[in-house]
């Protein structure tokens, strides 16, 4: 299968590593999940979800809610992008933006949906309180803010990373030509962003119809494939009936994974040559800055009023009803079944996310240098891990670690989910972190490796480096902004994540988003706001922490300094 | 149940007269097997096998009232107690799906519902707890499969202010849930996850003498007003009382809980057709891995003390224990009227009837 590596062991022992991976963690669970679905008893169920016009308007309100939330989250993602790297406006402002825009992802998502409720909800504190109306935020209005302010972020990171290493020069050859700065960003920088584009449509799409915790908070009559499969197995713990719903629900993230990478493949264009480059022009148009300007910071007010709101709801008795302050959530948080929650989830996340960074840069070297035969299907793979929803990990994993695998009577992997799991079912959750995780990272790779020229790398293996030495000192120095972003995500993905891990938690280990859930169901703001805050702030130490180790710039930009 | 349970206040008051007459007489018997409950099992059982160390406990009331119980039953017998909070249709579920290898050891809370069903399952085992004689007849299992810990009674939980805004009286019936002023503008739990919803399910089977096309024609009108379903039943009360929704279905006593924990505008009332309620049971777990540990449990939760904790977690349950005081803001039963609540009829029918729930009423468009 290899060509013209195969000598190099470092190269084969990474093409194992991730095939395993890939095998074991992705493709083994969702297998079983397959052979259960074509099995007879999965027919019945099949009439029931797709034949029924019930199931029928279900299914294209998923469909809507994902294309809604794809394109609005991609948006205000590009604009935070292309502000934060294009336009010239005072640095306090951008700090500001940058950081007001990283909070969401680190916050698990009914966070945001609690939030708006009690600021705009029927009896919000500025809907009602202040402007004395009474909205109907329950629906689909509701779902798409809420969500196009929790999974942004994943966009915005993406396109910073990418057009920070965009080379200017092929933007400076336009204008030189007597083009227009506006047909310039229309056919030479938007082309080379297009990857970036595509892939966080297809990342916020998939979130958007797998994500359980909205819908059940604020989705109101708009009711979606994941809140009923939701109920299909904690209500009846019908693992036939979330299998088929699960699959159902795979379909539509699959198209959409298979149209971007289709689109992007065809719209690649390689920039980052390796020579030194200049600055980009900051743009100084106000015919451009000044609705971006108002854009964002119209959006930055909001996002810090929300979590202003979690936070001052945190300290109070019951915000809104009851603004005085206590500490009771968070004694309540901190000294009871939290505890336990904070230390597993952390420690969890924390493994999970060198592993997920280091698999994610391996597989996006393999897939992007790599000569041999089925890079495409190891890269595919590895998407699975995010293009399938969460949930189907979930009861894929129940459906295969609940009980040994055995190969020809001989136990090859012990139970792993469940109750008297292994590591009280610790490493089932560890596994669903990671294949979670890895994906963020790998495209963040892709995208950046497609930028660099191979003729880098091939410099530094003819002078006789191989191909882990070219790895480290050439190709991640200059990937170092992308593969920070993978890990970011990874660890705030992992600490945020609930719905694939949802069914996984055992006695033994709890998981916040969990508890965090249990509150929000229960409609205990206090409660929930206060495990939100401890969630973001470990978090938030934790990304301070990979700034500092990583860096931020990539190796050129460090030099220029 | 052999003995059909009270259909009026005045039968259960007798009843809880005579048992606790009874309770009185056997008191000098159960009150020293009482007082070795701890010690009892270190001094006579087995003392190589050693004491139990570590329990489990799957609990269907709320995260407070868990908490409160849990550390109290370490406190008393220095076994390290954990809990897993799960509604009552979750957790019959969660069981069954693991019963090949339980990770629970006892099921404490919830309607007496969940553990017929669980029963019929195969995934919970009878215990007959010797503390168990002073709890009366009507509220425990008679072959000890599950026994009773509280009482509860159904009721509508309304949002005075938010009432007055649509200028609706607050709810006094079944019949006015469906008021059309209420449409987007009540909650209920989900029937599949929560025993408080099913327990409405069952009263309204009840009322409509089983007829299961008119009950469900009933929901269908209801629906047209659900806000959404939540999944733990007491949610509603909060939600009511932050006026997102103006009326909910939940047990009186969580209501009283949002009054207290500081939502002066919620107001408790029973349907005058007549209104369900439960009796929050318990149950040893089928080769459960803590056996020893969970059978103490058991013991201890019906002891008096045990069972006056609640209030100190804003749980207004009344005890099942005649000797267990009982909170002045518990439900006074005699003013509230009961529907004759077949427990086992609606454990068996519980399956069939939430699956139908979900698929004919839930996942319906409003």
């Amino acid at each position: 299968m290899l060509k013209r590596r195969a000598a190099d062991p470092v190269f084969i022992f990474g093409f194992i590593l991730s095939v395993a991976f890939v095998g074991i963690a992705i493709l083994y669970p969702l297998g079983k999940m397959l052979s259960t679905v074509v099995s007879v008893e999965a027919i019945p169920y099949f009439e029931r979800f797709l034949l029924r016009p019930t199931f029928q308007l279900i299914i294209a309100r998923t469909v809507i809610l994902g294309l809604v939330v794809g394109a609005c989250g991609t948006l205000v993602g590009f604009v935070f992008a292309f502000f934060q790297a294009r336009v010239a406006a005072p640095g306090w402002l951008k700090k500001m933006a940058h950081w007001m825009a990283l909070i969401p992802v680190v916050s698990p998502p009914f966070a945001v949906a609690i939030a708006v409720i009690v600021l705009f909800g029927r009896s919000g504190m500025i809907s009602y309180k202040l402007l004395n109306l009474r909205p109907n935020i329950y629906g689909l209005s509701g779902l798409t803010l809420v969500m196009t302010l929790s999974f942004f972020p994943a966009a915005y990171l993406n396109l910073l990373g990418l057009m920070r290493a965009l080379d200017p020069s092929h933007e400076e050859a336009s204008a030189n030509l007597g083009a227009s700065k506006l047909r310039t960003f229309m056919r030479v920088t938007l082309p080379m962003l297009a990857p970036g584009i595509a892939s966080s449509f297809l990342l916020l799409f998939v979130e958007a119809i797998a994500d359980l915790g909205n819908p059940i908070t604020i989705g109101g009559d708009f009711d979606v494939l994941a809140s009923r499969l939701f109920i299909a197995i904690t209500g009846e713990y019908d693992l036939i009936a979330g299998a088929v719903l699960s699959v159902i629900l795979l379909v539509p993230g699959l198209i959409v994974y298979l149209v971007q990478k289709y689109w992007a493949d065809r719209a690649s264009v390689v920039s980052v040559t390796g020579k030194p480059v200049g600055q980009h022009q900051p743009v100084r148009d106000w015919r451009v800055r000044v609705p971006i300007l108002v854009f964002i910071s119209f959006c930055t007010f909001l996002i810090a009023l929300i979590y202003l709101t979690i936070l001052f709801g945190a300290f109070t008795n019951l915000i809104g009803i009851d603004n005085s302050l206590t500490l009771k959530n968070f004694d309540y948080v901190l000294n009871g079944v939290g505890q336990d929650a904070f230390s597993d989830t952390t420690i969890l996340a924390s493994l999970a996310t060198p592993i997920a960074g280091f698999l994610g840069m391996l597989i996006a070297f393999l897939v992007v240098r790599g000569k041999f035969v089925g890079r495409g299907a190891l890269d595919f793979g590895t998407m699975l891990g995010l293009a399938v929803p969460g949930t189907i990990f979930g009861i894929g994993y129940l459906l295969a670690f609940n009980n040994p695998v055995t190969i020809a009577g001989i136990t090859v992997l012990p139970k792993l989910t469940g109750g008297r799991a292994v590591f009280g079912g610790a490493l089932a959750i560890l596994l669903v972190y990671v294949i979670r995780s890895t994906p963020a990272a790998l495209r963040s790779g892709v995208g950046a490796l497609q930028q660099i020229d191979p003729a880098i790398e091939e410099a530094s293996t003819s002078l006789g480096g191989d191909a882990f030495t070219t790895m480290r000192r050439v190709t991640l120095p200059l990937i170092r902004p992308a593969f920070l972003s993978g890990l970011i995500y990874a660890f705030s993905r992992s600490m945020t994540t609930i719905s694939a891990v949802i069914f996984l938690t055992t006695p033994e280990i709890k998981i916040m988003t969990q508890q965090i859930y249990n509150e929000t169901d229960t409609s205990r703001f206090g409660n929930a706001f206060a495990y939100v805050v401890v969630l973001i702030s470990i978090v938030l130490v934790a990304i301070a922490i990979l700034s500092l180790v990583v860096g931020t710039r990539t190796g050129a930009e460090r030099e220029r300094k | 149940m052999k003995i059909p349970f009270v259909r009026s206040a005045a039968l259960f008051a007798a009843a809880s007269l005579m048992l606790a007459a009874c309770g009185g007489a056997a008191a000098p018997t159960a009150a020293p097997a009482k007082a070795t409950d701890a010690p009892k099992p270190a001094a006579t059982a087995a003392p190589a096998a050693g004491k139990p160390d570590k329990l489990t406990v799957l609990c269907t009331v709320t995260e407070d009232w868990c908490k409160v119980q849990t550390q109290a039953f370490e406190k008393a017998t220095g076994i390290k107690t954990t809990f897993v909070r799960l509604s009552s249709g979750e957790a019959a579920a969660k069981l069954k799906a693991t019963a090949s290898n339980p990770e629970y050891s006892v099921w404490w809370g919830g309607p007496a519902d969940g553990f017929v069903q669980a029963k019929g399952d195969g995934t919970i085992e009878p215990y007959k707890s010797p503390n168990a004689a002073k709890i009366p007849a009507q509220l425990k299992d008679a072959d000890g499969w599950w026994t009773g810990v509280y009482i509860g009674a159904l009721g509508i939980c309304s949002n005075k202010a938010e009432l007055a805004k649509i200028g609706m009286d607050v709810p006094t019936s079944w019949a006015d849930l469906t008021n059309e002023k209420l449409k987007g503008k009540f909650s209920v739990a989900h029937p599949a996850t929560s025993g408080t919803s099913y327990t409405m399910v069952w009263t309204q089977m009840t009322l409509n003498n089983f007829d299961e096309a008119k009950t469900f024609e009933y929901f269908k009108k209801l629906h047209a007003n659900v806000l959404a379903y939540q999944k733990a039943g007491a949610a509603p009360a909060q939600i009511v009382g932050r006026g997102e929704a103006a009326v909910g279905v939940v047990f009186s006593h969580d209501c009283v809980a949002g009054i207290d924990s500081g939502f002066k505008d919620l107001v408790v009332s029973f349907p005058k057709e007549g209104t369900g309620y439960e009796i929050g049971a318990m149950a040893l777990v089928k080769g459960g891995p803590e056996k020893e540990a969970a059978k103490m449990w058991i013991d201890w939760a019906l002891t008096p003390a045990a069972q006056e904790l609640g209030p100190s977690a804003k749980a207004y349950q009344l005890p099942t224990n005649p000797d267990a005081k009982v909170s002045e803001k518990s439900v006074k039963l005699a003013d509230v009227k009961l529907v004759d609540y077949n427990f086992t009829k609606a454990g068996e029918n519980r399956k069939a009837l939430t699956a139908k729930y979900e698929e004919t009423i839930a996942a319906q468009p409003k």
